[in-house]
């Protein structure tokens, strides 16, 4: 063990220092919301709310019902932006599984340039885009659908999910699917049986990723959504001005699913799948 | 009844002209290796039988079936690939049941069969494993049991023993030539090795730049070598030019005489005077005398030559001796030693020169 000399606890002081400035830089933010989540009264300069309820969180899930504090039943909302979600990630995994499979496995003529125009929508900056698809969406009868945000948010997410799905499949040596064809499998049995399991972690994590990005969505869908679908960070963009609490329960509702979807690809890809491929 | 045919096979890609109109009769129950350097077309012609590529052109029947455009799983063949593909998320029972599966085999004969495999290739109770699980030598032997399995009509394999060390690559050699023939099942074998091909090859195909330079018996591919390439590929030679200067002396022999002078006796055989010709000696043919060497047979070649190198190979030493112009190899018990500069003599009997016909072939 080196002694500790005046210079190494110097060092090694600031590193502790950095680390506690790092930890309040990563969670402060988040403690903040808890706070105010249940803040019912905290006005400036107190370090801590004066006065904790759970009033917000009551109103939000729809146990209480008034109008005084300002906050509205979220469940509908809640429904919407699952609705959406689900239904996203239902159609870009059908459009992407097999978008990607045929880009890693074939030469596809002009590869580039299809990646590239899926990669357009997001090339540009997303207000101006929106308000021509609201034009557009508004002559085709989209506008305030479920059908057209969804639209919106396949646009939005159909490139990633062809990306890694291109990627996933390229990953898969060519043999395995040669193997199982010489064996006696039929070009779907051997994309089923073979190629499909040793992509899954990647197809999963893709899905998972489309998934939060529909959920979290905001411009497209303040866009397209107005004025009879509502999500949830419409709901959030709506009172974060006024109404801090609300926001925050809000805000730590829309957490919730990414948190609890990390942990399960941590345990998931963690186990078998992963170590089976490897 | 053939075992395996190919007529005229063509392939091309892009502007490459990989497999160049490849005729071969394989006999049923024949283990027939297809021999030669990278880019030769070996590995394009046995992936045109197995289905895995269409051919441009020409033909392949297995037995009496025509099967040039079927797809893979449509020719009851069995395949072992280089880097054997086992299916790293099932099991090694899985890996082997999987096209018995396909064939709707009841489940109680599947697991016979699948232990039966595992006999075969000497691992039992293996059935459990995950391919990760297993060393290199086993993953390879069970993707032979993967492929035999199945009692395919034909057994194809793509260099499945180049990923294994020289021991392990040496008993499979073995291994893989004794299942053949037990199962009494047609194979085509796909190597770069030529050792490898002369210890399991009924027959050999040379190949070089898409087509079959030489067909025949391991012994007839090493000892008449019919081109160049061939002699240069399989066994190590010295390569000797001349001209075929005295033929009217002996019925047996004649002379073949280079461009410096140097004389060596051959087997007459059916040259012409003043034939243009390449001879070829092998390195174990050639013997150096020393006091203690038996007597110089009549008619053997006596040359003088100098030592231009030498290479300590454990069991024997490789030199290079210089000829007049031309450098013989020639290889010596590792207690003979010679340094470079010393002139010593040569004895090659005639009967082991071989004459490469003067044609135009590839290599």
């Amino acid at each position: 063990m080196t002694t500790m000399t005046p210079k190494r606890l110097l060092l090694k002081s600031l590193e502790a220092v950095f680390l506690v400035f790092l930890f309040f830089l990563i969670f402060g933010p988040m403690v903040g919301l808890v706070l105010w989540s249940v803040a019912i009264r905290w006005f400036w300069p107190n370090a801590l709310p004066q006065e904790v309820g759970l009033d917000y969180w009551s109103q939000a899930l729809g146990f209480q019902k008034s109008l005084a504090i300002g906050a509205v039943s979220i469940t509908e909302a809640f429904q919407t932006s699952m609705i959406i979600a689900v239904l996203v990630v239902v159609l870009t995994m059908v459009i992407a599984i097999p978008a990607g499979y045929a880009l890693a496995k074939y030469a596809v003529p002009f590869r580039g340039a299809i990646l590239f125009l899926f990669l357009m929508p997001l090339a540009f900056p997303q207000q101006p885009v929106f308000v021509n698809l609201l034009l557009t969406f508004t002559r085709m009868g989209l506008t305030s659908t479920i059908q057209g945000v969804v639209l919106i948010h396949l646009m939005v997410s159909l490139v990633f999910a062809v990306w890694i799905s291109s990627a996933a499949f390229k990953s898969i040596p060519p043999e395995l699917e040669e193997a199982a064809r010489s064996v006696g499998a039929s070009k779907m049995r051997a994309f089923v049986q073979i190629t499909l399991p040793l992509a899954a972690p990647g197809l999963l994590a893709s899905a998972v990723f489309v998934f939060l990005t529909s959920l979290d969505e905001f411009t497209g869908t303040f866009f397209i959504g107005l004025p009879f679908i509502s999500t949830l960070p419409m709901l959030l963009y709506a009172s974060s001005g006024s109404n801090l609490q609300f926001a925050s329960v809000i805000a730590i509702v829309l957490l919730i699913p990414s948190i609890l979807f990390m942990v399960i690809i941590e345990r998931f890809l963690r186990g078998e799948h992963i170590a089976g491929v490897g | 009844m053939p075992g395996l045919r190919l007529e005229n096979l063509v392939k091309q890609f892009g502007r490459t002209i990989a497999v160049d109109g490849i005729n071969l009769d394989i006999q049923d129950g024949e283990i027939l290796t297809l021999l030669g350097p990278s880019g030769c077309g070996k590995t394009t012609t046995l992936r045109c039988i197995a289905g895995f590529i269409i051919p441009n052109e020409g033909e392949i029947y297995l037995g009496e079936r025509r099967v040039t455009n079927l797809p893979p799983d449509k020719r009851d063949i069995g395949f072992v690939f280089q880097n054997y593909a086992l299916w790293p998320h099932m099991t090694v029972h899985d890996n082997l049941a999987f096209g018995l599966r396909l064939r709707r085999i009841p489940k109680a004969e599947i697991r016979g069969r699948v232990d039966k495999a595992l006999d075969m290739v000497r691992l039992s109770g293996f059935a459990g494993r995950y391919p990760r699980q297993l060393s290199g030598g086993q993953q390879q032997r069970i993707a032979l049991a993967r492929a035999l399995v199945i009692e395919p009509t034909v057994l194809l394999l793509d260099e499945p023993l180049s990923n294994l060390d020289a021991q392990l690559r040496e008993e499979m050699r073995f291994e893989i030539r004794e299942l053949q023939k037990s199962l009494g099942i047609t194979a085509v074998y796909v190597t770069h090795d030529q050792a490898e091909a002369l210890a399991l090859s009924d027959r050999i195909a040379v190949m070089n730049k898409g087509i079959i330079t030489q067909m025949g018996t391991p012994s007839e591919i090493y000892n008449q070598p019919s081109n160049r390439f061939v002699a240069g590929f399989i066994g190590l030679s010295s390569f000797v030019e001349g001209i075929v200067t005295q033929l009217n002396g002996d019925a047996a022999y004649a002379v073949v005489t280079t461009t410096d002078q140097v004389k060596i006796r051959v087997l007459r055989r059916d040259l012409v005077s003043n034939q243009k010709v390449t001879m070829a000696i092998r390195p174990e043919y050639i013997t150096v005398k020393t006091e203690a060497s038996l007597p110089v047979p009549e008619n053997a070649n006596l040359l003088e030559g100098e030592v231009i190198r030498a290479a300590y190979l454990g069991d024997v030493i490789d030199y290079r001796i210089g000829l007049g112009q031309w450098i013989l190899r020639v290889n010596t018990p590792a207690e003979q030693i010679l340094h470079p500069g010393e002139k010593v003599q040569l004895i090659i009997p005639p009967e082991r020169v071989t004459i490469i016909p003067e044609m135009e072939g590839p290599g």
